[in-house]
């Protein structure tokens, strides 16, 4: 390459590299030092060096713990009933009918809603005063009194209505992957599956899921990671209340650096939860390269 | 034969309706949303609730845009998303340029990096870069707002990108320059052109980021700079009476992304399968 050109590609790249490390690289590098600190926000003089005590004083925390096992079962619920849903839809959606383009573009309108609209809407469909699903649920005869369900002030279901909310807000995501994946299905495969005297059950099962296989893996690996870095939706719904039942990292972080000002440990935690979805994500990386390999 | 067909409409008829019965369910929340918004203000929320509104009213509308607080909020979520956008899908293009013609190693390794960024969760980022937008003295500032939403964006913008000027062919370049432009002059007056389609599906992602962005918003901003998400937090934690205007308020923010989706989904698809299902 020649010079002139070599000095053209970094000049082009510079804003962006300066931007990244601006509010990427140097953050990251600043959470790192900053965790082996202990700092009060509310007193700029504060710092001392402490070491891993705020590492040591966190695995030993069984509040924190349970956050991390909090964040888990978040993510367990809310992606794994999003692909189950996303998949029925997909499924549904992948036999034509008259109008089925404009439905489908329907169901996916939802698509680029923000979070905090979503969570708006559950905190009113789930509220115990005037919400629609206890309203539902008592006309159905489900349950005697309609306030009787505490959707979000009950410390063993808070947690499920967060992922309520985000389930309802993700499904078309994963309905959107999972349609993209069946219509690439060749029909030849189906029809000639079917000459072979293969039935709907046996089709299903022997075309449909392996084709569908690493889309599926690909689609439930991004909502993984976006579903525990979520923020939004568990912070407007129940601030990770009643008593932490609903705390997940995220907003354990926030908490910990907004109203406790403990800017150490709340390094410390984004440090530790870095290095979660990390591994996680690395699992992601590593299948992008081995398709560009192959 | 004809029994066969028979049958099989059958089926595609009852899959129709389940369809259509499911589709309705789940747009249900976002429609009682809409329905609440153009209910008289007194009788938002009601006990027992009821989905369509008895009385039609645009009262809330009304109190929304009257209120001088709600406009400033609109105005600040416009102006950051829009000028974020259009900054950072520029710098995206130049360097996913760069990475695409120049095909340097260094580049190689900054795109990874770029990919790598795009996994971190930004609750973690989000404590240093309080602290340094807060030392620098910029809190509350569409600024360091907009500042933020760039860098955020740009790894995906260059992501995506980066396919965009790869399917572009290189004798294109070689042509412009041997014709005299020097790199810039082709890149902008060239290049770029061609890639419009991948630009408005970029700039729509980036927008969408900045537009619904919750958690910077929250972080780094108190009145000045405040943008629609937090203001409905606020609605939502303060407890108060005005259920109405909020309502009007989310709808606002949140009807014209809904029917901008519905109408350009094509592209929308596009660009959210480009970067997820091809990798």
């Amino acid at each position: 390459m020649k010079s002139k050109d070599k000095k053209i590609a970094v000049l082009m790249i510079l804003p962006a590299i300066i931007m990244l490390i601006l509010f990427f690289a140097y953050p990251l590098i600043k959470l790192l030092y900053d965790s082996f600190f202990s700092i009060d926000l509310f007193d700029p003089l504060s710092g001392s060096f402490v070491g891993l005590e705020n590492y040591l004083s966190l695995i030993q925390s069984e509040r924190f713990l349970n956050v991390i096992l909090n964040t888990f079962k978040f993510v367990f619920i809310a992606v794994g009933l999003e692909f189950i849903l996303g998949f029925i839809m997909a499924l549904l959606f992948n036999r034509k009918f008259k109008t089925h383009q404009f439905w489908r573009t329907l169901l996916l309108s939802p698509l680029m809603l923000a979070p905090v609209v979503s969570s708006l809407i559950w905190k009113f469909m789930l509220s115990n005063d005037f919400g629609l699903i206890n309203w539902v649920f008592y006309s159905l005869g489900l349950i005697q009194n309609p306030n009787s369900i505490a959707w979000l002030s009950n410390p063993r279901l808070a947690l499920l209505s967060c992922a309520i909310a985000e389930i309802w807000l993700s499904t078309p995501f994963m309905a959107l992957m999972l349609l993209a994946g069946l219509q690439g299905i060749p029909k030849s495969l189906y029809e000639s599956a079917k000459v072979d005297g293969a039935n709907s059950l046996k089709r299903f099962v022997f075309i449909t899921l392996p084709v569908i296989k690493p889309v599926a893996v690909t689609a439930i690996l991004i909502k993984t990671i976006d579903v525990a870095r979520s923020f939004d939706i568990i912070w407007n719904l129940t601030q990770g209340g009643p008593h932490f039942s609903s705390e997940v990292l995220s907003t354990y972080v926030y908490k910990m650096l907004m109203r406790y000002g403990d800017i150490g440990n709340s390094s410390a935690i984004s440090v530790i939860f870095t290095i979660l979805l990390f591994l996680i994500s690395s699992i992601f990386i590593f299948k992008i390269w081995n398709r560009n390999e192959n | 034969m004809f029994r066969i067909k028979n049958k099989d409409l059958f089926i595609d008829n009852i899959i129709a309706v389940i369809t259509i019965i499911i589709t309705l369910l789940f747009l249900a929340p976002y429609l009682y949303l809409f329905f609440s918004s153009i209910k008289p203000p007194q009788s938002v929320f009601s006990s027992p609730p009821s989905f369509f509104p008895n009385e039609f009213s645009l009262m809330n509308y009304i109190n929304a845009i009257g209120t001088d607080s709600i406009v400033k909020f609109f105005t600040n979520s416009i102006i950051i998303a829009v000028l974020s956008t259009m900054i950072s899908v520029l710098i995206g293009a130049l360097a996913a340029y760069s990475i695409s013609r120049f095909k340097l190693k260094i580049l190689n390794i900054f795109l990874v990096c770029a990919l790598i960024t795009r996994m971190i969760p930004l609750t973690s980022i989000a404590v240093p870069i309080y602290r340094i937008v807060s030392n620098l003295g910029m809190r509350d500032s569409r600024l360091a707002l907009g500042a933020v939403y760039i860098s955020i964006n740009l790894p995906l913008i260059i992501w995506m990108m980066v396919s965009f000027f790869e399917s572009i062919p290189r004798e294109l370049d070689e042509a412009a320059l041997i014709d005299g432009c020097n790199r810039l002059e082709a890149f902008f007056k060239i290049i770029l052109p061609l890639t419009l389609p991948g630009l408005a599906t970029t700039s729509i992602f980036s927008f969408m980021l900045s537009w619904n962005d919750f958690l910077f918003a929250l972080l780094l901003t108190s009145n000045n700079a405040k943008t629609v998400p937090v203001a409905l937090s606020d609605f939502l934690s303060v407890y108060n009476l005005q259920l109405g205007t909020m309502a009007a308020v989310a709808i606002l923010f949140s009807l014209p992304v809904m029917i901008f989706t519905f109408l350009v989904q094509k592209h929308i698809v596009a660009g959210l399968t480009l970067g997820s299902v091809k990798g």
